[in-house]
């Protein structure tokens, strides 16, 4: 029933299957330790009820020991796509398919004995964020967390609109905590969708804001 | 069932000890945040009318969506009581303690055991650990378990937050002997 971590290699198509069900081969391919879901679901007088959701992977620092001018992209354009399709494919069961995903986010976490480009690579390259945008169908540039971090650290992702990022309503930030995650050798990548804007957005949008300049300070009313 | 929010955590472990697990082991959590029924009514010695008010819902609510989330046939399971600041412990226990919200997981489950549970009183985002028995047999020493959870934002001080928790499995690397060769 268990092996240790699978060395071979082998090529697989990955593009019509769901990583829901069995999915060892990937696991074992990318040092995966676990993946956590969480699913928010808030009831809303108008809109009916807003899900927002994480998944966040824990995988083996695939760069442990070696040095700053260590060249990451072999390893980034193999274990980055899988990251990418392993999150989507949780988001989207737990959201209800890429036509209700409004927002998204990603956010990665590097334990102490990484480098903080570690957790850049997995998710400030095309082999992770091109997959996920395509995966939640978005066009925007997908906002971020970055950092370096001991075990059950407490963040927040932020979010914002998956084809209009300047539409104020759909600002927001989602906090989790991973119990357990990074170890040291470890980092945890992390994808967040929302099915909705803030619960009661009400400050307006860039097309309706007057043009606010400096000027206001001269005529400040106290 | 009128809740403010209702989270769902699935947790799939792969690698435990160095080892894979496969197929991966499941724990789901499914946790409602709601108002204290009692909330603002000082000391209420019978705390029947709240009981009767939310337990059995509550339970009809949450059962479900921890067996659908799981995909697989349970095999341990656990509960948790966590009352806002302003509330008593006793609250959170009455919803819990009772046959109207544990026999809805029971019946989902094809279980027959006592849920295991954490009753506890904290801020918004306390930490709490949820245990997990065996759903036949509370002896079967490889169902011992924990999971750790947090929600954010819950429960406020006039809340309560219920959870029930759900594996499909043991420990990923359970290998302790039974209860049985020691007796």
């Amino acid at each position: 029933m268990n092996s240790p971590l699978a060395t071979t290699a082998q090529t697989i198509d990955l593009s019509q299957r769901s990583t829901l069900g069995e999915y060892s081969d990937i696991a074992g391919a990318i040092g995966l330790r676990k993946i956590t879901s969480i699913i928010e679901e808030v009831p809303h007088e108008s809109l009916g009820t807003i899900t927002r959701a994480t998944a966040t992977a824990v995988i083996a620092n695939p760069w442990l020991g070696t040095g700053t001018s260590h060249d990451l992209s072999e390893r980034t354009e193999s274990i980055a796509p899988l990251l990418a399709k392993l999150l989507s494919d949780r988001l989207l069961d737990a959201l209800g398919g890429a036509e209700k995903v409004e927002a998204f986010g990603k956010a990665a976490l590097v334990g102490l004995e990484g480098e903080l480009e570690h957790a850049g690579a997995l998710i400030h390259t095309p082999y992770f964020g091109n997959l996920l945008r395509e995966a939640l169908e978005g066009t925007s540039i997908i906002c971020f967390v970055d950092g370096r971090a001991t075990a059950g650290e407490q963040l927040r992702v932020p979010m914002w609109h998956k084809t209009s990022p300047a539409t104020r309503s759909h600002y927001q930030t989602i906090e989790l905590t991973v119990p357990d995650a990074p170890h040291a050798g470890e980092i945890a990548v992390i994808a967040a969708a929302s099915t909705g804007p803030r619960p009661h957005a009400r400050i307006g949008d860039r097309t309706t804001d007057r043009t606010i300049t400096s000027e206001i300070l001269k005529g400040i009313t106290l | 069932m009128n809740y403010r929010k209702l989270v769902t955590i699935i947790e799939e472990t792969n690698t435990e000890g160095g080892r894979q697990v496969d197929p991966s082991a499941r724990v789901v959590i499914v946790a409602a945040v709601f108002d204290n029924p009692w909330a603002g009514q000082g000391f209420v010695e019978d705390l029947t009318e709240g009981i009767d008010k939310v337990a059995s819902d509550l339970g009809a609510l949450l059962a479900p969506r921890v067996i659908e989330a799981l995909g697989a046939p349970l095999e341990a399971y656990g509960k948790a009581a966590i009352v806002g600041l302003d509330g008593e412990i006793e609250h959170g226990s009455a919803l819990i303690h009772t046959l109207k919200f544990g026999n809805h997981f029971r019946d989902a489950a094809n279980a027959t055991t006592l849920l295991p549970a954490v009753e506890k009183r904290g801020p918004a985002g306390v930490q709490f650990d949820i245990p997990l028995k065996h759903f036949t047999d509370a002896t079967i020493r490889s169902h011992h378990q924990s999971i750790e959870v947090k929600i954010a934002d819950a429960p406020h001080p006039g809340e309560i937050l219920i959870a029930l928790a759900g594996s499909t499995q043991g420990r990923p690397q359970q290998r302790l002997a039974s209860l049985s060769t020691e007796l």
